[in-house]
């Protein structure tokens, strides 16, 4: 079953951390994609550009309204995700734990079953 | 340049929805979903289930603590997301602004910066 490992943390914060402690977590975040990929529990993954490059869109009666920013402000903030494949939640959740930065107690991972998958074609690729 | 739609809703208005209204916004998401094909703009997109499904992960000194339900409580919840290939900003918010979930809800339309490859390495760096 597929799920999404959503990696929140404080932006400001991590932003802060000496270039050295981000090249050495990029590594850390290399070998363990290939972790994943070794378990064949690898689908995919990408980081996530800062909120302050993010644009909130809502459309009401017609209109739409573009504010700069998230959805909500929060107190961490979403910075990137996987998407493994996984027998079990328990399995998806030992691997979010060994997510880099959850790890070292700089992020928190909010693990997510997919429901509808959407297929290359636009329709429904599979429904968990 | 990939980025990525964030379907925020309020669940708790899907709650009383019959059978034939969800029906109606599925068929309008497969509309959108076939229209960011037809425009090859579609890279990938799925909904995820209810946050009452969700679990948050936090790590403390080796140790894994798990609680249900999601990282925050916040009045709207991700309910799913697209990932779209556009030139610019712009055209990502125009696709989401298409978007059947702008309508109720809100779409964050996010960046993406470091892409993983199938490889496990890195495949792009916006």
């Amino acid at each position: 079953m597929k799920y999404m490992l959503l990696i929140y943390g404080d932006e400001q914060t991590l932003a802060m951390r000496p270039e050295a402690e981000r090249s050495s977590m990029m590594e850390e975040y290399h070998v363990f994609t290939k972790d994943l990929i070794s378990a064949k529990s690898f689908v995919g993954a990408s980081s996530l550009k800062a909120t302050t490059t993010g644009t909130t869109v809502r459309v009401r009666n017609g209109k739409t309204t573009m504010t700069d920013g998230p959805f909500a402000e929060t107190k961490e903030q979403l910075g990137g995700y996987y998407i493994v494949d996984c027998a079990t939640l328990n399995e998806a959740i030992a691997c979010a734990s060994k997510i880099p930065c959850v790890r070292t107690a700089h992020s928190s991972c909010e693990v997510r079953p997919l429901g509808i998958i959407t297929g290359s074609d636009g329709g429904i690729a599979v429904t968990q | 340049m990939q980025y990525m739609i964030l379907i925020y809703g309020r669940e708790a208005d899907y709650a009383n929805v019959s059978e034939a209204e969800m029906g109606q916004v599925y068929a309008e998401y497969m509309e959108y979903s076939k229209a960011l094909v037809a425009a090859k703009a579609f890279v990938g997109g799925a909904s995820l289930k209810e946050i009452a499904t969700a679990t948050t992960v936090r790590v403390k000194n080796g140790k894994t603590t798990t609680t249900d339900g999601p990282f925050a409580e916040t009045k709207e919840q991700l309910g799913g997301y697209y990932i779209v290939e556009a030139a610019t900003l712009d055209e990502a918010v125009k696709w989401a602004a298409k978007c059947p979930g702008a309508k109720h809800g809100s779409c964050e339309v996010r960046p993406l910066g470091v892409i993983t490859g199938a490889d496990g390495g890195i495949a792009a760096m916006q």
